[in-house]
């Protein structure tokens, strides 16, 4: 029973990780239709600046953590900019295969960094308490807490500020929207601003916790993308159950049958759901 | 009608340079390029049946390339079959697969069934890492024979030699083509082409639209399987790394960067991502940046690839000698 909990502790703290990926991938879907094949990698390349700020400055580890999300956020603002925006006429499917070309672009750049070896994030959390035989390490409940408090924060932006209103008038009709006098290309940036800060915190969360390494950012932005058809595209409630499911069943996965064989069973599970629920468990049909 | 004329004109041209190229070529090395190209030739118009055809991203073609090659070794090393019977099971092997795992992922459209398709890329490279008790695992598999030798008109075929294998590449990427080319212009073809335009339109017309996505989906998984067999009797070793999403991801920029939902694209674009790495390995640290960047421009500024570029410079051209 308590290596059960066990799993699931350790399962719903890298769920967390992979809620915050998710919601940065269902909102930019959501609202603009895209499919952020990238954001795996800007997640990436946030998780490698918090390195750099902690390592090479000595900032402490949220502050830099903070720092990294506002360079994540101006990378997600020059991508939407510059990559998806001459193409958003087009059909869905070129954005996505930009999405690739920038995974590619943006891997290399930070191979050309960073290097190739793999990078575990410092922090001062390194407790762990003992609750009746469950092990519980300080890091894996400030990662818990650091996705709860940035989701609150995210849903307060978006349902009580303007900014948040406007979000919300081009997600449920954007032609609606532009007549209503929104600006949708603002609105575009916004997205993608919010989107890669949450992204970067994933990445720099899952860096302490495990380790940056190339690669990580595809297969970050492929949970993630799992986390969204979990949990049906476009909803955010959907990300954080989504998440927590995929964190979960991974962990018990690993603990009970292979860890070797982890991923696979996060994938059977994904396409179990869509073979039965095709709009996601909490997605509308 | 002459750029139907001039379509053949040029294909044919092609073909004897390709027939001819061995003879013309001294470096033994390129003649090595040349045929791991046509070998994405077969993958890129496997690719390009469901890519450009259909217009559903798959991210899944080296995966089944994987499958096919992995099948194909296997079949000769574990159960002695010859390599010919084997290779001829390797697109069997995949198109199975395909049957299996086409049928859940295919009810979903656009961006879910890329996700879903790279998942299965994902799947198959996990456990070829993993399954190492049959796949040799990360160290992989040597001495992978070469096909048996066999004689026409008294005439020996030695596999063993570079320019052997390469006819047998080429004949292999010209039936590949033949057969894309068979499927465009049937009724299967048009029914394609009308789901990659408006799929609602082709169910409510009556076509189960399912079913042709799925033919799509399973000869492009075969096509792929072919190749990987080609591929993996030809290096004589085989591991997993040429299987991954990254390769599935090359065989998406040879479509786009030839010309997707065309015939001639793919073939092109198997040979330019075949090049692009020996051209930029000069600058090795940059090529992943080149190669994403040239994949992002290519789809803003000529999103219909290279060839319908040349088709329109060639009608351009022609049309300014008419007019003298």
């Amino acid at each position: 029973m308590i290596e059960f909990l066990q799993q699931v502790f350790n399962g719903l703290a890298i769920g967390a990780v992979y809620t915050l990926i998710a919601i940065g991938l269902t909102i930019v879907f959501g609202i603009l239709g895209i499919a952020h094949f990238a954001h795996g990698v800007v997640a990436m390349s946030g998780g490698y600046v918090t390195f750099f700020l902690i390592e090479k400055l000595g900032v402490p580890f949220f502050v830099a953590m903070m720092l990294a999300m506002l360079v994540g956020a101006i990378l997600g603002l020059l991508v939407e900019r510059f990559a998806y925006r001459p193409v958003q006429n087009a059909a869905h499917i070129n954005a996505f295969i930009i999405a690739l070309g920038l995974t590619m672009m943006i891997d290399g750049l930070n191979l050309l960094a960073f290097g190739p070896d793999q990078m575990v994030i410092r922090t001062p959390f390194q407790s762990v308490f003992n609750l009746a035989g469950l092990v519980v390490t300080e890091l894996r409940v400030y990662v818990m807490v650091t996705t709860a408090v940035l989701i609150v924060a995210m849903s307060f932006f978006v349902s009580r500020t303007k900014t948040g209103r406007a979000i919300r008038a081009v997600a449920q009709n954007r032609s609606a929207a532009i007549l209503m006098g929104v600006n949708v290309n603002a609105v575009a940036l916004v997205v993608f601003g919010l989107s890669s800060a949450l992204g970067v915190a994933g990445g720099a969360l899952v860096g302490a916790m495990l380790a940056l390494a190339p690669g990580l950012g595809e297969s970050l932005v492929i949970k993630g993308f799992a986390v969204l058809i979990l949990g049906g595209l476009g909803s955010v409630p959907g990300a954080i159950v989504g998440g927590l499911i995929l964190g979960v069943s991974e962990a018990l996965a690993a603990g009970y049958l292979s860890s070797a064989y982890k991923d696979v069973i996060a994938f059977l599970v994904m396409i179990v759901v869509l073979l039965f629920r095709p709009e996601g468990l909490l997605g509308k049909k | 009608m002459s750029t139907a004329k001039a379509t053949y004109g040029w294909a044919l041209l092609s073909l004897m340079a390709l027939v001819l190229a061995p003879a013309m070529v001294q470096v033994p090395y390129f003649l090595h390029l040349g045929i791991l190209a046509l070998i994405w030739v077969i993958v890129a118009q496997g690719q390009n049946l469901v890519q450009g055809f259909t217009g559903y991203v798959s991210i899944a073609a080296a995966g089944f390339m994987g499958v096919g090659a992995y099948a194909s070794t296997l079949l000769t090393s574990k159960l002695g079959w010859s390599v010919w019977t084997s290779m001829a099971c390797a697109p069997l092997v995949a198109g199975l697969l395909a049957v299996v795992v086409g049928y859940p992922s295919l009810r979903v459209k656009g961006h879910y069934f890329a996700i879903v398709t790279m998942a299965y890329n994902l799947v198959i490279f996990i456990v070829l890492i993993n399954f190492s008790s049959l796949t040799g695992g990360e160290s992989g598999i040597t001495g992978i024979p070469k096909p048996e030798n066999f004689s026409v008109l008294g005439l020996i075929v030695n596999f063993e030699t570079r320019t052997a294998y390469y006819y047998l590449t080429l004949i292999f990427a010209v039936l590949a083509t033949t057969v894309c080319g068979l499927v465009l212009h049937s009724r299967v073809g048009r029914v394609l082409l009308a789901i990659r335009q408006n799929e609602p339109l082709v169910d409510a017309a009556g076509v189960f639209a399912w079913r042709y996505k799925m033919f799509a989906f399973v000869l492009s998984a075969a096509l792929c399987g072919v190749a990987g067999a080609l591929y993996a009797h030809f290096i004589g070793f085989l591991n997993p790394e040429p299987f991954g999403v990254d390769q599935s991801l090359n065989a998406i920029l040879a479509v786009i960067l030839g010309g997707s939902g065309t015939l001639a694209g793919p073939a092109v674009g198997a040979f330019l991502v075949v090049a692009l790495p020996e051209v930029l390995r000069v600058a090795e640290t940059y090529r992943l940046i080149v190669y994403g960047l040239l994949l992002v421009l290519t789809t803003i500024f000529m999103p219909r690839g290279i060839i319908p570029l040349l088709t329109h410079a060639w009608v351009w051209l022609t049309s300014l000698f008419k007019r003298r």
